[in-house]
């Protein structure tokens, strides 16, 4: 036998006068903090304030590892080290291991074992663990869903509502997760857009704490662009897509102290998975491009795509062989980009091109396997949709900041 | 036998999870933080049984996908006992899904997860009224800590269907 909807309320009411009974309760100090975290007007200072330290711990902690002591262990022993000892200078094995004997550090010097380690163990795993230290924090106070509650109204105006701040956050940290968080999202085309945007628009926390090294006094305006170009996106996406917006009613948990043994738990499976996931592909990226180069394939590829690069987006023609690292790995394409010789407004465009332009090749197997999953119909759909979507705004966007750099005479 | 993790978003399904099967699976203080199912295995009276950590739902008929994932699961598992994993301090709305899963005629299990919070609000559950109404096992845990994990495993073996006319009846409904 089944009830109605109405039966079985009234049965829990029936069954719950005879069991539970509330005794006298004053309020708390977690009350108190509870309520001025979620209330606008003290809630949103305090939001930005805490946004503001999670960006300075992030710059701090990454800056002090990475500048304070990979830098020097890998440039000035590592490197010279190895371009003493490595034999076959000049031979294929050494170009792809080693990379340019006379580079002096090792974002220059572009071999597996040089640039590569370099990357990943010296610039991105230090600034994956700010990371994650700082959200694990977010994720298990409590905070996160009270961020949700303060950025709805905004998110509304692109067709999605405050949940939407999860993966976003998430996405910050890594896209991959963040695409299967979408599906907490009620409709497919909140999905979708959720999906696409921030595969285009978020960079990942390895992308971050690339663009701290290479471009330090211009972080910010990047993140403010790409922001800008969220909204803007969002707002047009949430126009064309047919498809409901639903209102959401959301559980704001109670605040809870982390636990150190939750946190040292989640940070190791990140690092775990940063370890044996991401290393393979900064070493594989490095040497697929190194492969490519010593073949040829690269710089036929800058002179065919020279037009293109040169005319519309103003960046060097050499900036085609991080674009093609991209495709495994964003924070080596950016790493590269530091060897090429430009002016920093191109450095800026190109770091903003290596954001728009295709996601990471585990963020793209992610969206595809999301979009089967919606049904095999609307898979081929999800994906063109993500694809022409994506396409618009490369051209769009990196040719909008070209336009700005023309404008402002320093292109 | 398998035993399913049921429950609404962020009352601890994925704590108890670990608890019960040693696994790591994240947990986190937000709603909606599984949303897909895990696997693990327990050790009940000597037998290894499989736990299946549920994405949150708040009833049957599901709203987003991640629901959708839970539903599915429920009903691909008609030979499954499950326990319903209930946030202490909000037991009327945990009650509703419980109930659902009664009617389809699964032998339920009930732990009343965040008992610390219920008693720091001075909210009080009486355990035993509660489980002669329902005629299911129902016990207080704090999955956090770890405390009526144990009491909970013990009680397992006793989850059986239960005829929802008869918690009409006990009730003092009909």
């Amino acid at each position: 036998m089944e009830l109605t909807v109405d039966e079985r309320w009234d049965l829990i009411d029936k069954i719950s006068k005879q069991t539970i009974t509330f005794g006298r309760y004053s309020h708390t100090l977690k009350d108190a903090i509870a309520e001025i975290t979620v209330k606008p007007l003290t809630g949103i200072p305090i939001a930005i304030a805490v946004m503001y330290g999670f960006w300075s711990f992030f710059g701090a902690f990454a800056g002090f590892f990475t500048d304070g002591f990979f830098v020097k262990i890998f440039d000035e022993h590592w490197l010279p080290w190895l371009q003493k000892v490595f034999p076959g200078e000049g031979g294929f094995l050494y170009y792809i291991l080693v990379g340019d004997p006379t580079a002096d550090n090792c974002f220059e010097a572009f071999g597996m074992l040089t640039s590569g380690l370099f990357v990943a163990i010296g610039v991105v795993l230090p600034a994956i663990i700010a990371f994650y230290l700082f959200l694990i924090i977010m994720e298990d106070s409590g905070y996160l869903p009270r961020l949700a509650v303060l950025i709805d109204t905004i998110l509304h105006k692109i067709g999605l509502h405050g949940f939407a701040i999860v993966p976003i956050v998430l996405s910050l940290g890594c896209n991959v997760p963040a695409v299967t968080a979408t599906r907490t999202l009620e409709t497919k085309k909140q999905r979708f857009m959720m999906a696409t945007l921030l595969a285009i628009f978020i960079p990942c926390g390895a992308q971050l704490g690339m663009m701290i090294e290479i471009i330090p006094g211009y972080v910010g305006f990047v993140m403010l662009y790409l922001l800008i170009g969220f909204f803007v996106t969002g707002f047009v996406l949430n126009k064309i897509i047919p498809g409901r917006s639903p209102e959401i009613l959301m559980d704001v948990p109670p605040y809870r102290m982390p636990t150190v043994r939750n946190i040292g738990r989640k940070m190791w499976m990140r690092v775990k998975g940063f370890l044996f996931v991401a290393i393979p592909f900064v070493m594989l990226g490095v040497l697929l491009v190194n492969v490519l180069y010593w073949w040829g394939v690269i710089d036929w590829l800058a002179d065919i795509l020279e037009p293109v690069l040169s005319a519309w987006f103003g960046v060097p023609k050499e900036t085609v062989g991080p674009l093609l690292a991209a495709f495994l790995r964003k924070d080596l394409a950016i790493a590269q980009l530091s060897a090429i010789e430009m002016t920093t407004y191109q450095l800026i465009t190109s770091v903003v091109l290596i954001n728009l332009y295709f996601p990471c090749v585990a963020t793209f197997a992610m969206i595809l396997k999301e979009g089967k999953e919606g049904g095999c119909k609307s898979a081929p759909i999800f994906l063109l949709g993500s694809l022409a979507t994506l396409v618009a705004t490369v051209f769009l966007f990196g040719g909008l900041l070209h336009l700005i750099w023309i404008i402002l005479g320093v292109a | 036998m398998k035993i399913l993790l049921m429950g609404h978003p962020n009352v601890g399904k994925s704590v108890v999870f670990n608890r019960l099967t040693g696994a790591n699976v994240t947990e986190s203080n937000y709603p909606g933080t599984t949303v897909d199912y895990s696997k693990g295995y327990m050790r009940l009276e000597g037998e290894d049984v499989e736990v299946i950590d549920v994405p949150g739902t708040f009833s049957l008929e599901p709203k987003d996908k991640a629901e959708e994932v839970a539903v599915k699961m429920l009903e691909k598992n008609k030979k499954s006992a499950i326990i319903c994993v209930i946030d202490s301090v909000k037991l009327e709305r945990g009650l509703y899904l419980a109930l659902e899963i009664i009617e389809e005629g699964y032998p339920v299990v009930i732990a009343l997860n965040m008992w610390d919070i219920a008693q720091d609000k001075k909210i009080r559950i009486d355990i035993d009224k509660l489980s002669s109404i329902l005629g299911v096992p129902v016990v207080p845990t704090t999955a956090i800590s770890g405390e009526g994990i144990k009491e909970l495993v013990s009680t397992i073996r006793k989850a059986a269907p239960v005829e929802i006319g008869r918690i009409l009846k006990r009730s003092g409904v009909v």
